[in-house]
């Protein structure tokens, strides 16, 4: 079952990469048939757990798959993110396009169901190939592949070497799903450098997000939709399972470096989308500043902070999906994405317009959607263990989110209508259909988020570790 | 001292007989049949020949003989090492069958078949002697066939590649004759000794046969002629030079570092070594950037990956070892893919898909072979899901167990710098480009489609059934 899980997104985008043929309708059906199907899958295969043996030297390492706490809502994000974005491409050449968001989706449901390090850093780099490649066909610039491709294969190296280095010394890395202090002693620090700057560069934090900006507004708008919303959660899940689960003393050492960066984050993401003059920006920018919380989140070990910072993982991964698609459904009907020339959304597409104020006010936190409570609990969170300051920039950051959020939304869906730009037809019922059940989603996470908050407290694993010392020699 | 040669032992030495024989064989039959036989009868004999070896070769599998008085010693060491010479030879043969190419006759393949001899008596060869015998063997038809095409380019490769190459032999055997100086024998057993730490005579002889093997592994400093010598020759030739003379040359590299190195200087003695194969990995990856040709450019690419395989030698542990060879057989089927896939693109002399150019645009023109090129590329990058990757992780436990960081540090650079230079191939195939080459590419011969399916399953199957050696040791005797 779990092998499906991964094998069929991916077999299925293969063979649409081979098929012939541009047909709209086909393509979407069958894209959005096996991202549904994954999530029954992952639902039906909840508690299951398959193991093969794969290397015994240098150290034991297994194809382990099995399905955790926090893995589950993400794949439950990917699925669904997949579906709205697979239903959402309206490109004249929609085969290759649905084929590497399927890819994707194969990849990354690997990545999230790995119980083992090794293959963890395999689907890690892996996942990069189908971005890509659609950055290279479909990307306006070169320089976009070029960025996203090196920052994150660089990150992706570094995984490797901390892999490497974590199976040398532990014996095994057939370890996520188990906790405790694994390494020691003076190679830990190095380790752990190696785990978290991989894992930053991909959620990104500064200083490691230069590739983000550019790559999110590169990417076609279905793409940037499952990137940026579960992507970029790699790195977070990573430093759930990996760092906080069998680093522990790691991180508790090194929190202060995290705090300051995921702080920096915070501030120069929200400041630095506040002066955007390309929408897509705006909410890559402010992507930057929120996964800063949660890295700060992280880097405290607050109990309540991280189920906080869960909820906030599946909260953000909905409204930038929704975001992106309702942004790229603005581009299509504007052909522009310009702050200066888009105005007036609103007296044209009204749907479309109430479709992207919901997501935009998840995101600056009103009560009632799920952005809120991540960011409450979160925040409550720090003040808990006792960093006022970094809680008073946290909040300050919320109040710079009100003001960019309205200043995109004051751009695009108030002020009269812009007589030079086209006039299209409101949101169909698919592209309706594409972006609801995301705000659906948000919406019952706003009013009911102990489905995951109560998810969140254990998502760090709780099994104790387990180690092989039997590495044979030859 | 007394004679090496007084026992001869023809049975261990039946598959380079065999592989030998072929070779005349494709030459009588040529000379007797040339009017009627087409050069595919001298490839299928040759191909069939080399597929004997390999089995006879693999029948060796687990033996554990001495022969020549230890000149030359059968062991899984030689076998492995074997058969990854025997596979650059399948892979050259294979592209042979491209079409053209007129001057690739049976006395090309007769070169080419005894050239792979030299290669395999490398695999085994444990006396100062022996690794002569082989190292000449191997490049005497190699000077030849490196001017088969008519081409200016290959001819100045040829002379290039004999100079150099010779000069390169005349400091191994400088090296040689003082160990010899030394030790008072031929065998690289009898250097493992205490005695020779305090000799000068070993010092200096064991430098210059070090320095000698870095020239013929085309490591910097000692590299610039590898990239000219590839683009002039044939691509066949070329992609036999990248794997065969790698092969056996790391597999005399590892021979010596291993088994002919007392403790107490092995350390010492092999560090310039280390730091000249980080070296390696950083200028041959950069050079990879400015290349339009793209036997140049996987000319290049071989300078770093002779540089990964060394980094897994690193502390001369017997883990590192396996690795080591695990990382060459699998550098030496993601090559031959990639060299299999330009063949693919070309016919004959004309070379097309050797022609960095003429990847413009492919991904619209020949999907297939577009994108075979790329799961090579990213392959010898060491992205997965190819064994590439699995390689590199591999190396770098090694590297790192053994306590060499900032090789495994240099090694995570160099791959970084890497992934650039192959993309750029891979970005100029799928980048929309209006300036696409209107040639009519490609050959219809299926040997080079055989030689690239086999290359792809292989590539993808070793990463999920790591075939790690194992008992490698003893080395000499």
């Amino acid at each position: 079952m779990l092998l499906a899980l991964v094998l069929l997104p991916i077999l299925a985008g293969s063979a649409m990469l081979l098929s012939r043929g541009e047909d709209r309708r086909v393509y979407r059906g069958i894209g959005v048939v096996v991202a549904l199907a994954t999530l029954a899958i992952a639902i039906a295969a909840r508690s299951d757990d398959w193991s093969v043996p794969w290397l015994r030297a240098p150290f034991v390492a297994n194809f382990h798959l099995g399905i955790g706490t926090l893995a589950f809502w993400l794949i439950a994000l990917l699925a669904l993110c997949t579906a709205c974005a697979v239903l959402a491409v309206d490109s004249a050449r929609p085969r290759a396009l649905v084929g590497q968001l399927l890819l994707l989706e194969g990849t990354m449901l690997g990545l999230f169901i790995s119980r083992d390090l090794l293959l963890f850093a395999f689907f890690y780099d892996l996942m990069l190939v189908p971005v890509f490649f659609v950055l290279l066909e479909r990307g306006e610039h070169p320089r976009d592949a070029w960025r996203y491709i090196i920052y994150n294969f660089a990150g992706g190296l570094l995984l490797l070497f901390a892999t490497a280095a974590f199976g040398v010394l532990h014996g095994t890395t057939d370890v996520i799903g188990t906790a405790g202090n694994a390494i020691s002693g003076t190679w830990a620090p190095w380790i752990f450098w190696g785990f978290a700057i991989a894992f930053l560069v991909k959620t990104p934090a500064f200083p490691l997000h230069t590739w983000m900006p550019n790559t999110y507004a590169s990417l076609p708008a279905p793409v940037a939709a499952v990137v940026g919303a579960v992507q970029s959660k790699a790195g977070l899940y990573g430093f759930f399972v990996i760092a906080l689960a069998l680093m522990p003393q790691e991180v508790a050492r090194y929190s202060g470096t995290l705090i300051v960066l995921g702080s920096i984050s915070l501030l120069y993401g929200a400041v630095a989308a506040l002066v955007q003059t390309d929408a897509k920006r705006v909410v890559a920018y402010s992507s930057l500043s929120h996964l800063g919380l949660i890295v700060i989140a992280i880097a405290t070990q607050q109990p309540l902070a991280l189920a906080g910072a869960a909820l906030y993982i599946i909260a953000h991964g909905l409204f930038t999906a929704a975001l992106f698609i309702g942004l790229g459904y603005v581009e299509e009907r504007e052909e522009t994405r310009s702050l200066a020339r888009l105005r007036g959304i609103g007296a044209k597409n009204p749907r479309l317009a109430g479709a992207l104020t919901i997501a935009g006010l998840a995101m600056l936190g009103l009560p009632g959607l799920a952005g809120f409570v991540g960011e409450l609990v979160i925040i409550t969170g720090i003040v808990q263990s006792g960093n006022i300051a970094v809680a008073v920039v946290a909040v300050i950051s919320v109040v710079l989110a009100s003001a960019y959020v309205l200043r995109l939304f004051q751009g695009i869906v108030n002020g009269p209508v812009v007589h030079d730009l086209p006039v299209r037809r409101d949101l169909s019922w698919r592209e309706g259909i594409a972006i609801a059940p995301l705000l659906l989603a948000l919406l019952y996470l706003g009013v009911n988020p102990h489905a995951v908050l109560a998810g969140g407290a254990v998502a760090i694993p709780r099994a104790p570790l387990s180690s092989t010392s039997g590495v044979s020699t030859p | 001292m007394t004679l090496p040669f007084t026992h001869v032992d023809w049975a261990a030495i039946a598959p380079l007989e065999v592989l030998a024989a072929t070779g005349l064989l494709v030459l009588l039959l040529d000379l007797v049949l040339r009017p009627f036989a087409p050069r595919a009868l001298s490839l299928g004999i040759a191909i069939l020949g080399t597929i004997a070896t390999a089995v006879m070769i693999g029948q060796q599998y687990g033996t554990n003989v001495a022969a020549f008085n230890g000149g030359y010693i059968v062991g899984n060491f030689s076998v492995l090492f074997g058969g990854v010479v025997l596979l650059g030879t399948l892979g050259a043969l294979a592209l042979m069958g491209r079409g053209g190419g007129d001057r690739e006759s049976a006395g090309t393949i007769a070169l080419l078949l005894w050239s792979a001899c030299g290669a395999l008596l490398l695999a085994g060869a444990s006396t100062t002697m022996t690794v002569f015998l082989g190292i000449e063997l191997l490049s005497l038809s190699l000077y030849c066939l490196c001017g088969l095409a008519d081409r200016a380019s290959a001819r100045e490769a040829a002379l290039k590649y004999l100079l150099l190459s010779s000069t390169a032999s005349a400091v191994l055997l400088f090296g040689m004759a003082l160990l010899f100086g030394a030790s008072g024998s031929v065998s690289l057993a009898a250097l493992a000794t205490p005695a020779m730490v305090g000799n000068p005579l070993f010092w200096m002889g064991s430098g210059f046969f070090l320095v000698g093997i870095a020239f013929k592994l085309s490591l910097v400093p000692f590299h610039a002629w590898a990239p000219d010598v590839y683009e002039g020759a044939p691509l066949p030739i070329t992609a036999f030079m990248t794997v065969v003379t790698k092969a056996a040359t790391i597999a005399i590299f590892a021979r010596f570092a291993y088994a002919a190195l007392p403790s107490g200087a092995s350390q010492m003695l092999l560090l310039p070594i280390w730091i000249v194969a980080g070296i390696s990995m950083i200028v041959g990856n950069v050079g990879m950037l400015a290349q339009h040709d793209l036997k140049r450019l996987l000319g290049y690419s071989g300078i770093a990956q002779v540089g990964y395989i060394l980094a897994a030698l690193a502390g001369t542990t017997r883990l590192g070892l396996r690795y080591a060879f695990f990382y060459l057989a699998v550098y030496a089927v993601m090559n031959l893919g990639a060299f299999a896939v330009a063949a693919a693109l070309s016919t004959g002399d004309a070379e097309e898909g050797a022609k960095l150019e003429t990847y413009r645009g492919l991904g619209a023109r020949r999907p297939l072979l577009a994108a075979a090129m790329t799961f090579f590329l990213l392959a010898l990058a060491g992205l997965p899901p190819t064994a590439g990757f699995l390689g590199k992780i591999l190396i770098l436990a090694a590297t790192a167990g053994s306590g060499y960081l900032w090789l495994a540090a240099l090694l995570l650079v160099g791959t970084a710098i890497s992934l650039y230079a192959y993309a750029k191939v891979i970005m100029a195939m799928y980048r929309p480009d209006h300036r696409v080459r209107t040639v009519e590419l490609g050959t219809s011969a299926p040997l080079p489609w055989v030689s690239l399916a086999l290359c792809l399953v292989a590539t993808i199957a070793f990463t999920f059934y790591p075939l790690l050696p194992t008992g490698l040791f003893p080395l000499v005797k």
